[in-house]
């Protein structure tokens, strides 16, 4: 793929060019151009007679070694600042690096007499172009690929690679794409984001964009190319929007949200509401991340992690530590710890979770944690009660996937009579906040009669939007329909929220959606409690409750829940931003 | 000298589990080769990650491994092992796992 050349004569006006979106977080800055096949351009093959076959495989040895050197000291630096899992990318780079396959077609090239960086650029070709015509996952190996040869060639020309860890701040890097050891040099204290031509949300960029907090838009097409070094920018990754010379209003929303202070502090709407705005953790390193971003607390502990990676189930000490940890994290605040949520999707080894036609609807959630995982349910149940004696935070405890009264009252049951068991063996327990997740149709139907029952009511907006629009959230095909944003989601919200009016129960939202800084005035409006979230929007979420004001966040909900359309609903949220 | 194995990891033969076959193969003197029963037929370097990767191999198909040299037996049941052992869904690189780091999960 060539670029076009860029244009004489740039457009002052704003323009909007849109891709998908990978970070919840939006980025200001000036585009430059990240190139690096740029000096990779290749003469044409030199004479044959004039090539030492002997000395361009040492060359080709050479560019091997130093490649190596570079991968190994990469990974290094992945593992340090992103992790093991991003890491791993750069050991399937050094495999690739010295795969046999590859070697032998390299040599076959130099064979026939080619300097040694045509018979990379030649010998890769092949294996290149095989993984290209693959699907999904198979095409992004192109990828790597394609980054090991070009830093095979770039070392046996010696060309300088544009270093993308010393650009200067607030610059937007613009790529046709951007391989792994790309992204692991971008700092996200410096760089304010990336955009690349192609590219999806499971592509490597992608997955460091978010493990990095970089707002990023990927597979945005041809159309980049025509943007010009230097040209102002709005980087939106959460809605895929790159805008151009963005005016003033574009620059100043974007950029208020992203310098929105933390706030350790709880806050409240401007006219007193305290609102309640926590993080969602999925493992116990993120707890430190989560009270950096300023959050009050976890308003959805997963404690799959615990029980993934592993031959046999954690025991209950193990579970109490990690449990009086979390709570440790948030003296003042509350840990709303979510029961084993695992069906037919999550391989775990040692439990017996068969292969189901669509796990989604299968036996998940509770429906196990009360059946075939009874006694893992109480062994979680023991070290939950445990904990809440003995950690410093208050205790909530959520059930995932409840469909009927009766699941949450038997959970209920298990609770009891495991708090029982702990007294009569004159153990210390306390008995937690208990609750349970909104995210089934038949749970916001019902919300009256959960709120009669429960502590707390948590909306699961994703599992709740895939539910109730019948659209599966990992396909891209109706992404459009897996939006919360459509008025029936918004109306089970709604119809939850009022089930739980007069009653003692609060109610919070742990989805996507609670995170989404633009609609924080639209929750609020609907009277939700709480709203827990990625931490990294946890800034701009406290900062937009706190310029809330519940009047007209209230009118603003009320409209909304009359839209018969999600272009309406839409429509009724920019608007009100506008005003 | 040959076995046919069942590929039980989640994640196929990708990833980690490919990683760990690629990096076994190479560490014995065999020459060993892979086929997926109902690919395309041709037996593939079980050394290459190329190979195996481009085998698009998954869970539950069946794969022929085929062994020769001196520690041929010792080679196959290497990796025999490594293709009979469950690995909890853990890659970075699917989707799934990308969004359910993210706090999509509900």
């Amino acid at each position: 793929m060539r670029r076009t050349e860029t244009r004489s004569d740039p457009t002052v006006s704003e323009r909007t060019l849109s891709g998908i979106g990978v970070t919840p977080l939006s980025g200001v800055g000036t585009v430059v151009w990240y190139r690096p096949d740029e000096a990779l351009e290749l003469d044409d093959p030199p004479r044959q007679s004039e090539v030492d076959a002997e000395a361009e495989r040492e060359r080709f040895e050479d560019a091997r070694d130093a490649a190596r050197e570079e991968l190994e000291a990469e990974r290094e630096r992945a593992r340090e600042r992103v992790g093991d899992e991003e890491a791993a990318v750069f050991d399937a780079h050094l495999q690739f690096l010295d795969d046999p396959e590859i070697e032998s077609a390299v040599d076959a090239e130099l064979e026939e007499g080619l300097s040694a960086e045509h018979a990379v650029s030649e010998g890769f070709a092949g294996p290149i172009e095989q993984f290209e015509a693959m699907e999904g996952r198979m095409a992004e190996r192109a990828d790597d690929l394609r980054d090991i040869r070009d830093r095979l060639v770039r070392l046996l020309v010696g060309g300088e690679r544009t270093d993308l860890s010393a650009l200067p701040e607030g610059s937007v890097v613009f790529a046709e794409r951007l391989t792994p050891s790309d992204t692991a040099q971008l700092d996200p204290e410096i760089v304010s984001g990336f955009v690349t031509a192609t590219g999806g949300r499971t592509s490597h960029a992608a997955i460091f964009a978010r493990s990095l907090a970089l707002p990023a838009v990927v597979g945005v097409g041809d159309d980049l190319f025509a943007v010009e070094e230097g040209t102002d920018v709005v980087v939106d990754g959460d809605t895929g929007d790159v805008t151009l010379n963005p005016t003033e209003e574009t620059r100043a929303a974007a950029a208020d949200s992203d310098r929105a202070e933390v706030r350790s502090d709880p806050v409240a709407t401007s006219d007193g509401k305290p609102i309640e705005v926590a993080a969602n953790v999925g493992q116990p390193a993120e707890l430190e991340g989560a009270t950096e971003q300023g959050a009050d607390g976890i308003g959805l502990y997963r404690t799959e992690f615990l029980f993934l990676e592993r031959e046999s189930p954690p025991d209950e000490e193990e579970q109490y530590e990690t449990y009086v940890e979390a709570l440790d994290a948030f003296p003042e605040g509350r840990v709303v710890v979510r029961t084993l949520d695992v069906g037919g999707d999550k391989p775990i080894p040692y439990l017996e979770l068969p292969e189901e036609e669509n796990p989604f609807l299968g036996d998940r959630g509770i429906r196990r944690s009360l059946g075939v995982d009874a006694d893992l349910f109480e062994t979680q149940l023991r070290a939950l009660l445990r904990a809440a004696a003995d950690g410093a935070g208050d205790l909530a405890v959520m059930i995932p996937m409840v469909a009927t009264v009766e699941e949450f009252e038997s959970a209920r049951e298990t609770l009891d009579s495991v708090a029982a068991d702990l007294d009569s063996e004159a153990v210390d327990y306390e008995i937690p906040e208990f609750g349970l997740m909104i995210e089934t149709p038949s749970a916001a139907f019902m919300a009256d009669e959960f709120a009669a029952r429960a502590e707390f009511l948590s909306i699961g907006t994703n599992d709740l939007t895939q539910y109730v629009m019948a659209a599966s959230r990992g396909n891209e095909r109706v992404s459009e329909l897996h939006d919360p944003q459509h008025p029936a989601v918004l109306r089970a919200i709604a119809r939850t929220v009022d089930g739980a009016e007069g009653t003692d129960a609060w109610v919070g939202m742990c989805g996507e959606m609670a995170g989404d800084p633009e609609l924080t005035e639209l929750l609020v409006g609907l009277s939700l409690d709480e709203l827990s979230m990625s931490a990294v929007t946890i800034p701009d979420v406290k900062a937009n409750v706190s310029e809330t004001d519940r009047e007209s966040a209230e009118k603003l909900a009320k409209r909304t829940l009359q839209a018969s359309t999600k272009r309406d609903v839409e429509r009724l949220l920019d608007g009100d931003a506008e005003n | 000298m040959e076995r046919t194995v069942t590929i039980v990891p989640e994640a196929g033969l990708h990833a980690r589990p490919a990683s760990k076959f690629v990096q076994t193969a190479g560490e014995y003197d065999a020459d060993v080769t892979i086929e997926k029963i109902g690919g395309d037929g041709s037996p593939k370097n079980a050394a290459s990650m190329l190979s195996v990767t481009s085998l698009n191999a998954a869970h539950g198909d069946e794969v022929r491994l085929v062994a020769e040299g001196d520690d041929a037996e010792a080679a196959l049941d290497a990796l025999e092992e490594i293709l009979s052992t469950p690995e909890a869904s853990e890659d970075g690189e699917s989707g799934d796992g990308t969004s359910e780091a993210d706090g999509d999960e509900e």
